[in-house]
């Protein structure tokens, strides 16, 4: 019996999460959905700010006039990089109106970092495909395989520039507590995880209700 | 008994398959009903936890030098749930001890010493290209993929020859007329090579014993050549595995080193990278030491079976060499993603 549980042991152990990273970036957004004149949205605009961490990481080598200071031509390099390389991941952006997959396409060319208090920010807008006009539009942002964490900005994660009489609702990626983690911890452990489930689990969703 | 060890077999065949089919990016969009992945879901907060806790520390240590204590409590802990959660280091160590019939000993200095090694190529990477050269994360993100096509490709290549042994062995059991001579004086040599190390190691007596009789299952007996032997001692046959897994540098190791030095601190950064290392071998050698039981129960149960045992320990260690192929060729083929280096 013992030699059973060994062995399941092993093989979750093995087996339950090599596909899986855990966070290595963290970032801290705003967002805004823009809206056109007709009431139509227009697209997504991102203000992702990564953790400190990952700032020095990125800004490593750079050649900057400033000891310790970026401007956004020095940055400008990077920042095409960053944004060409977010093309693979879907821009971690996901919008769905009305229950059906609303694309968005690469981010227009105004895209820029700057660089604050040792904080990189990376801005950018992504527009819809088509213009989208929904009763209930949500839109995820998350990473499935969890190496970037996203929480939204505590004081203004969402703003709707220029929208008709909308209502935003914010949910924030719920938190692990310590009992849940314990309790996770006594699972059975030959109960393997669905990979993908547990960014999903953690998305930031923008829900945004018309009239 | 026999039941669980079949179960293990083809689970672990399965695991393979189960890797294939998990696509990072390949998912629907809509969110998938809420599952959490109970063991590994607390490990992988724990680690993200460990982690985060690092900058903090680094930068408390500017100031005030008992933070780097702190520092490296906190790199102990995140090695040692870094190794249990993603990374494919364990998954291979595991099944090379597997398939080569290692001792849990063999295991140990395996783990550590490709654990170590990793720490070193972080260290070695981030010193000679960030330090030396003031080279951007750019330049050190394409180096470890270059480094990761090589690491990947060595686990190929080791896993297709343990393949090619323990798969024919396995084939020439099922089929026992057909048996060929080369591979019985193979298996003889194996014989031959634990009975080398008892010289060194007398806790090996039983081993040596449970070798010696297993290999006698296959009939034949021939002195191995010399040569051969001194091409088959276990750690030079176990450098292969060492490098495969301990040549690509972990990502939170390039990322906190280059932070130290960003603060200053490239040395604690250094320290921080060994003691995440020591925590990494901790995990993966007690994962390696269950491997290695599991194996030894399939032997002393082919001891007990001589027929059907034999085909259940061979078939485990051609599933094991299996396993080993399949995470590299996944790996190489970006279908599973190890660690990744973002948006540089």
């Amino acid at each position: 019996m013992t030699i059973r549980i060994l062995l399941l042991a092993l093989l979750t152990l093995l087996y339950a999460a090599p596909v899986q990273a855990h966070p290595h970036v963290w970032v801290t957004m705003k967002s805004e959905l823009v809206y056109a004149e007709d009431g139509t949205v227009t697209g997504v605009r991102h203000h992702w700010a990564f953790d400190d961490m990952f700032s020095a990481f990125a800004t490593q080598g750079l050649e900057s006039k400033e000891k310790g200071k970026f401007t956004r031509e020095e940055l400008s390099e990077l920042a095409k990089v960053n944004v060409e390389s977010l093309k693979e991941y879907g821009y971690f952006t996901y919008a769905i109106a009305d229950g059906k997959k609303a694309p968005l396409t690469d981010p227009q060319p105004d895209y820029w970092l700057d660089y604050n208090d040792s904080v990189l920010t990376l801005n950018f807008t992504l527009p819809f495909k088509t213009p989208v006009k929904a009763k209930e539009l949500t839109i995820d942002i998350y990473d499935p395989t969890i190496f970037v964490d996203f929480s939204f900005d505590k004081k203004s994660p969402v703003q709707l520039v220029g929208a008709p009489q909308c209502k935003l609702d914010v949910q924030l990626p719920r938190e692990m507590t310590f009992a849940e983690g314990k309790a996770l911890a006594q699972i059975p452990a030959d109960q393997s995880n669905t990979t993908m489930a547990w960014g999903a689990q953690f998305a930031n969703k923008i829900l945004v209700k018309c009239p | 008994m026999r039941c669980a060890l079949l179960i293990l077999a083809v689970l672990l065949v399965f695991g393979a398959l189960d890797v294939t089919l998990a696509q990072p990016f390949g998912m629907s969009r809509t969110p998938a009903p809420p599952e959490i992945g109970g063991f590994t879901g607390w490990i992988l907060a724990k680690q993200a936890e460990f982690y985060r806790m690092m900058s903090g520390t680094i930068r408390a240590a500017k100031a005030d030098g008992s933070a780097a204590w702190t520092l490296m409590g906190i790199s102990f802990l995140y090695g040692i749930f870094h190794a249990a959660g993603p990374g494919h280091g364990k998954a291979v160590i595991s099944s090379y001890l597997v398939a080569n019939d290692e001792t849990w000993r063999r295991g140990i200095v395996l783990s550590f010493a490709s654990a170590i090694l990793q720490a070193f190529t972080a260290i070695a990477l981030v010193g000679i290209a960030a330090v030396l050269l003031n080279a951007t994360a750019k330049t050190m993100g394409d180096t470890v993929r270059v480094i990761e096509i090589v690491s990947y490709a060595l686990i190929v290549l080791i896993g297709l020859r343990l393949l090619w042994v323990k798969g024919r062995a396995f084939l020439a059991l099922l089929r026992p007329k057909v048996h060929d001579h080369q591979h019985a004086h193979r298996d003889h040599d194996r014989a031959h090579d634990h009975h080398h190390d008892h010289g060194h190691d007398h806790a090996h007596h039983d081993h040596h014993h449970d070798h010696a009789e297993e290999a006698s299952a296959w009939g034949h007996a021939h002195a191995p050549e010399p040569s051969e032997l001194a091409g088959r001692h276990w750690l030079r046959r176990g450098l292969a595995a060492i490098v495969a897994v301990g040549l690509r540098p972990c990502s939170g190791a390039i990322i906190v080193l280059v932070f130290a030095l960003a603060q200053g601190l490239f040395w604690i950064g250094v320290a921080s990278t060994f003691v995440m290392g020591i925590g990494t071998a901790i995990t993966v050698a007690v994962i390696a030491t269950i491997a290695v039981g599991a194996r030894g129960l399939a032997g002393r149960l082919a001891k007990a079976k001589p027929g059907a045992g034999m085909i259940l320990v061979r078939g485990l260690e051609t599933a094991a060499a299996v396993v080993i192929v399949a995470f590299g060729a996944l790996l190489l083929t970006g279908y599973i993603v190890s660690e990744r280096m973002v948006g540089v």
